[in-house]
């Protein structure tokens, strides 16, 4: 990875982060590991002093030092590089027994450099002195071991913090780039998709952990606008077709028309027919556009509480007699006493169901019985538009509302192929799940609306 | 009749304008909606024909404004867009009436004829009258020559409709519009459907038709000339 886009990462900052903490933790622990070791050293090293002290001090017996200067003797011959020191000096000065020269010390305790005493070396010395019946005896340690411990730690905690901080930034790194990799694969994802590959998804790991909850999400939406950019690349080449035969038709017939006149023939059939064509054209175009309109979910906004018996009362008292004059029967069961109030937009559900009526009055023979129900199932409410005409193949069912689709058999009845597709996209609107069933013959639409 | 029609299209302009003329009416035109605004105030015109889509100004600022300087002459909207909020924009920004493009001329004609004769809101009428016919509105009953003429509910308002505009064209989307609240074109004879079951009752036992059929246009209630 280029560090530079390693930099910007944002695992990668995190785990710099969690690194620089981690380090700081280590440095803060160490400090104080450090100083309780050596405060633990210090204390030994006294107590040691002092204990040598008090070995010699107790050989004095009244007004007399000579077991005194023999004790510090045996004890200046024992010591090694001076590693203790011992000064015995008479009131008046003369040293009595000494392996430094005299030098003056408070008394108690004191810290003195070896150079003080005449001994080279980077180290100090604990010093105790204090009179021992007339005479002053001082004995020191040095902390050289003291140092040289302090040194290994301080080393050791060198290295460890070197360890700690490469471990971490690597680590880091590394895990970095995996989540980088698959915030990459993400930002892949997004731009195959906006370069127009709508079928790219995000690959899952399927470890349900949040990247993977929110590429789903992502993939979910995807899906959703995949399928919206598909039905209207459907509806453009279904335009296109649909639309372009009733232009060419219409282009005919003008054409007929301008031959005829040529040859001074009446032309008023022809002109006529380009009106209806011309027409046709446009109510395609309209309900095209209405359809999208409806799809668009705008026309949510505008919805009110409708009485839906009211709103199907009415369409009885329009169709009834339309059926009526087409030789077949329309009938209502509307269910007595119940409630049908929903939330809805009244013109659009008035032209959902003049749609479904006038699609079975229009495609089912003369002599056909269409009855419109409406009830209440639990807390739904419902209604069936049936009819026992011709039907159509169950292969068929799944397709009608589809847009501008047609069955090849009302290929050459007037209609623009669209009245289905926004009995659909009204429903859909509506939260309207409807259902098309074989009736046995003929067919039922079943719909049933949200529990309000 | 004094018409303003307030439209860019000069296609449409000079379509409009020559079917005005042949009906003996007087049609002036303005292409920007500015200008239009200035003209609608100072003149007096039976009615304003407002395209939605103007240069300068758009269609609904311009009726807008219109009322709020107090112009209460109709406005009838002529528009390509014909999505359901259009209209109801149109309509709740002062319009009377609202036509989508492309249309037929007869149908621009019987919506101007509609509105500049429009009776006043105040008028309270109890009953109508053409001819022999009436229909009383308080007590729901039509009668002709004396007698009792049965009506179901939706015929009863189709006939009190057509006799609010008698003597008037009235079209097939007027009708859908008004009588049945349908904004949208049936694929069905409905109107044929409840006009000749109107007629049956009406006219069939009577020896003088009043209602007539316009041919491609729609149909008219009116007494014998």
């Amino acid at each position: 990875m280029h560090p530079l886009k390693l930099l910007r990462s944002t695992p990668f900052r995190l785990a710099l982060a969690f690194a620089l903490l981690f380090v700081c933790a280590f440095l803060l622990s160490g400090f104080v590991t450090f100083n309780l070791i050596k405060k633990e050293l210090d204390a030994r090293y006294d107590s040691h002093t002092k204990e040598l002290f008090q070995v010699i001090s107790q050989t004095y017996v009244e007004s007399d030092i000579q077991d005194v200067i023999d004790a510090t003797r045996t004890h200046i011959a024992a010591t090694t590089e001076k590693r203790n020191i011992f000064l015995l000096q008479a009131a008046d000065g003369r040293i009595l027994a000494a392996n430094i020269p005299s030098v003056p010390v408070p008394d108690g305790w004191s810290t003195r450099p070896g150079g003080d005493f005449g001994i080279h070396g980077d180290f100090t010395y604990r010093i105790f002195a204090a009179n021992v019946g007339a005479d002053r005896l001082i004995i020191g340690t040095n902390n050289e071991e003291t140092d040289e411990l302090q040194e290994i730690v301080v080393a050791s905690f060198g290295w460890a913090l070197l360890v700690v901080i490469a471990l971490a930034i690597g680590g880091g790194a590394l895990i970095a780039s995996r989540a980088q990799r698959r915030l990459d694969a993400v930002r892949d994802t997004m731009g195959r998709v906006s370069h127009g590959e709508l079928s790219a998804r995000i690959p899952l790991l399927g470890r349900g952990d949040d990247v993977d909850l929110l590429s789903n999400d992502i993939n979910i939406a995807l899906e959703r606008l995949s399928i919206v950019v598909e039905s209207m690349r459907q509806v453009s080449s279904d335009i296109a077709h649909d639309l372009k035969t009733p232009l060419n038709h219409l282009r005919m017939t003008l054409e007929e028309a301008a031959l005829k006149q040529s040859q001074g023939q009446p032309v008023a059939a022809e002109l006529e027919a380009a009106m209806t064509e011309a027409t046709e054209i446009d109510e395609t175009f309209e309900a095209l556009l209405r359809i999208a309109q409806i799809e668009s979910g705008a026309r949510k906004s505008r919805f009110s509480s409708i009485n839906l018996k009211v709103v199907l009362t009415s369409l009885m008292e329009v169709y009834g007699d339309v059926a009526d004059d087409a030789g077949q029967q329309l009938t209502a069961d509307f269910e007595a006493n119940s409630g049908f109030t929903i939330s809805g937009d009244r013109e659009l559900l008035t032209q959902m169901y003049a749609n479904l009526i006038e699609n079975a009055i229009r495609h089912c023979p003369s002599g056909t019985r269409i009855q419109l129900s409406l009830y209440r199932n639990g807390d739904k409410v419902c209604t069936v538009l049936q009819d026992n005409g011709l039907g159509i193949a169950h292969e068929e069912h799944a397709k009608i509302f589809r847009r501008l689709y047609r069955l090849e058999k009302s290929r050459t009845s007037p209609g623009t192929g669209l009245g289905l597709s926004l009995v659909k996209a009204i429903a859909d609107l509506h939260g309207v799940e409807i259902r098309l069933e074989d009736a046995n013959p003929g067919l039922r639409f079943v719909m049933s609306y949200p529990p309000a | 009749m004094r018409i303003l029609l307030i439209e860019d299209d000069s296609r449409t302009t000079a379509y409009v304008m020559r079917g005005f003329g042949e009906n003996g009416h007087q049609c002036e035109t303005l292409p920007d909606g500015q200008d239009a605004l200035y003209q609608a105030t100072r003149e007096t015109y039976d009615v304003l024909i407002v395209d939605r889509m103007l240069p300068g100004l758009d269609g609904l600022a311009l009726v807008r404004a219109l009322r709020a300087a107090g112009t209460m002459t109709p406005v009838l909207f002529l528009t390509a867009v014909s999505g359901v909020d259009d209209r109801v924009e149109g309509l709740d920004a002062g319009g009377d009436d609202y036509l989508v493009k492309p249309f037929a001329f007869s149908e621009l004609l019987a919506r101007v004829n509609a509105l500049a004769r429009r009776p006043p809101a105040h008028a309270e009428v109890t009953k109508l009258r053409v001819h022999d016919l009436e229909l009383d509105l308080i007590r729901r009953r039509v009668v002709r020559q004396g007698q009792v003429v049965d009506l179901q509910p939706k015929e009863f308002k189709l006939l009190e409709y057509l006799m609010r505009n008698q003597a008037r064209v009235v079209t097939r989307t007027m009708l859908l519009e008004r009588v049945w609240g349908f904004n949208f074109d049936p694929k069905t004879s409905v109107v044929d459907t409840h006009i000749s079951r109107l007629r049956s009752k009406i006219d069939k036992p009577f020896d003088v038709p009043l209602l007539h059929t316009i041919r491609n246009t729609g149909y008219s209630l009116h007494a014998p000339s």
